[in-house]
């Protein structure tokens, strides 16, 4: 359409025109605002708030308060927040530190030429399309004590039972291993596809060139794959953040919060009334730490990009 | 080559090492499952017990009403992923090919979605939830996923890879923009839509904590959550054979699709994150 055809539209036709793109986003704007961003907004508001004893009177401003509580040692929340917050940290980079590497050992394994190699990519698979707490049920039942897989295993090599979901030292990484064999198959397919994406004839020239197999892994597979890498990063982050169903059916957070994660903590102070405040003050919290892990990774991405 | 031989069998022994630990849990919960009840791991053949039974499903069965969950489970996917379509349709067209003041900035907030997900937001979306009198409903699982950053981008993406000379052509033509929508742009964007389905249909499927924050009774409650119940009514030590025999019947459903559609789900879950 020309300048002059438009001119001569009615002021109907041209209001409609310039609605119309926002029409076609209303509906997706609309579920946005409603449950995320009004949400962070209230959140980060109601976390100066301390919760009145009565549904009908108003909460009370109570300033930085609630932070201060939840780092406080003899407080009551106080006491095990700072215990929740160390173990999810420990849980996302351990989860991390596993499932990455791993994730791209299994798609160098699955890009070659193998005997029932859909066979091998379904075993590594499989996990991610479990409900995550189908998978903390199977995970329950290899643990366990008297009868669990695991402990049966250990004892046909004379080896001592181990309390894996009841021994505060073993808990956080039995928990951890539950995820990185649920997702490692997950990351598997971006490394698969940035694998995939490497052109044949770049392997063959550093062949001719005398690079062993380990110099080409270093330096041809890895760089070439930094992108996929960064990528998988990630999300493999954010999802360790927010994965905590688990929990539900791994000992629930005990012994004495040893395997207990943040949302997971928030979602058992959710009922009581007078933790409004402190739980709106961890999901400040916890989507502070969600956000700096990402905006971080995009601007070393972007630096070293820009260097290159 | 020697050198080169070498290394792909140690690669094919470390694929069979890792294939069989990933696999080792579903293939013991399935034995299980079918395990009498009353011969633990630790008696006998660790394999399978004296006999094979269904004794396990027949008292899972009766421990929650599966059907019932199965339906909702249905239903919420279905129910997601129906609206999502639209939305993320219009608002994918709209970044894709309209130019308007603002469209960076509510791109932007579109995205936030992304880096702040709707479940992390539990305390004040359980409480809109209450306020909009939808606490124990189908819709109270639906609606926060009724707009998709994800899906918005994916079509964004592809909406741009279709040629703008098909839209014009079609327009000269004196097509309506929804006859371009339905006979250019969604034609050519097919898979683009079996991808998003996909992610969508199993991300929601396998989602237990809101569903169970939302719901009181079982009439709404998803698959996830009648498991959790079977996991908190089995006495811990004992029932494993029931425990599984659940999972199993929760995971079925989803697990006999992928095994259909084995390529689409791995094509898919690869563009889940993609570009």
């Amino acid at each position: 359409m020309t300048a002059s055809t438009s001119s001569s539209l009615s002021w109907q036709e041209r209001l409609w025109r310039f609605a119309f793109p926002y029409l076609l986003i209303a509906p997706t704007m609309i579920f946005v605002v409603l449950f995320t961003l009004y949400p962070a907004v209230k959140t980060i508001q109601d976390s100066f708030y301390e919760p009145a004893r009565k549904a009908s009177e108003p909460a009370v401003y109570v300033g930085l308060q609630n932070y201060v509580d939840l780092f406080n040692p003899t407080h009551y929340l106080g006491s095990r927040f700072t215990r929740v917050l160390v173990n999810t940290l420990v849980f996302s980079f351990g989860t991390v530190a596993f499932s990455v590497p791993l994730a791209l050992l299994m798609a160098i394994l699955l890009n070659r030429k193998m005997r029932g190699i859909g066979f091998w990519r379904f075993s590594v698979f499989y996990p991610a399309l479990l409900p995550m707490i189908g998978a903390a049920s199977l995970w329950a039942f290899l643990y366990s004590n008297q009868i669990g897989l695991i402990n049966t295993v250990l004892r046909g090599f004379g080896l001592p039972d181990v309390n894996w979901l009841g021994d505060p030292n073993t808990i956080l990484a039995s928990v951890i291993f539950v995820n990185v064999w649920k997702q490692s198959g997950y990351f598997m397919l971006f490394y698969l596809a940035g694998l995939q994406n490497i052109p044949r004839d770049l392997y063959e020239a550093a062949d001719l060139d005398g690079a062993n197999l380990w110099q080409q892994f270093r330096f041809l597979t890895l760089p070439l794959l930094r992108r996929s890498t960064l990528f998988v990063l990630i999300i493999a982050l954010t999802f360790a953040f927010q994965t905590v169903e688990q929990l539900q059916a791994l000992n629930q957070g005990n012994p004495a919060d040893r395997g207990n994660l943040m949302l997971y903590f928030i979602y058992q102070n959710i009922q009581e009334r007078r933790n409004w405040g402190y739980v709106n003050a961890m999901t400040v919290i916890l989507v502070g730490i969600l956000l700096i892990f990402t905006v971080s990774n995009l601007i070393i991405s972007e630096r070293r990009e820009a260097n290159e | 080559m020697d050198d080169r031989r070498f290394w792909q069998r140690i690669g094919d022994v470390v694929m069979v090492v890792v294939g069989l630990v990933w696999l080792a849990p579903l293939v013991f919960a399935l034995l299980m499952s079918v395990r009498p009840p009353e011969e633990p791991v630790s008696n006998g053949n660790i394999f399978v017990g004296s006999t094979i039974t269904t004794e396990n499903y027949e008292a899972a069965l009766k421990v929650a009403p599966w059907p019932l969950h199965l339906l909702n489970s249905v239903i919420f996917a279905a129910g997601v992923l129906i609206v999502q379509l639209f939305t993320v349709t219009f608002a994918g067209y709209a970044f894709a090919r309209l130019t308007f003041p603002g469209r960076n900035l509510l791109l932007l907030l579109v995205l936030l979605q992304i880096m702040i997900p709707v479940g992390v937001l539990l305390v004040q979306n359980f409480a809109t939830i209450r306020s909009l009198k939808l606490f124990d409903t189908q819709l109270a699982l639906m609606i926060p996923y009724w707009g998709s950053a994800f899906g918005v981008l994916l079509l964004r993406q592809t909406f741009r890879e279709v040629p703008y000379e098909l839209e014009e052509a079609a327009r000269i033509d004196g097509a309506s923009w929804r006859q371009v929508m339905w006979n250019v742009y969604i034609p050519l964007s097919i898979p683009a839509y079996v991808s998003f389905a996909i992610v969508s249909i199993s991300s929601h499927w396998n989602e237990f904590l809101w569903p169970f924050i939302v719901t009181r009774s079982e009439e709404v409650r998803p698959l996830t959550v009648g498991l959790n119940k079977l996991f908190s009514s089995s006495e811990i030590g004992a029932n494993y054979g029931q425990l599984m025999a659940g999972t199993i019947i929760a995971i079925a459903p989803l697990f006999v699709l992928f095994l259909i559609f084995q390529r689409r789900f791995i094509e898919s879950f690869a563009t889940s994150g993609m570009k």
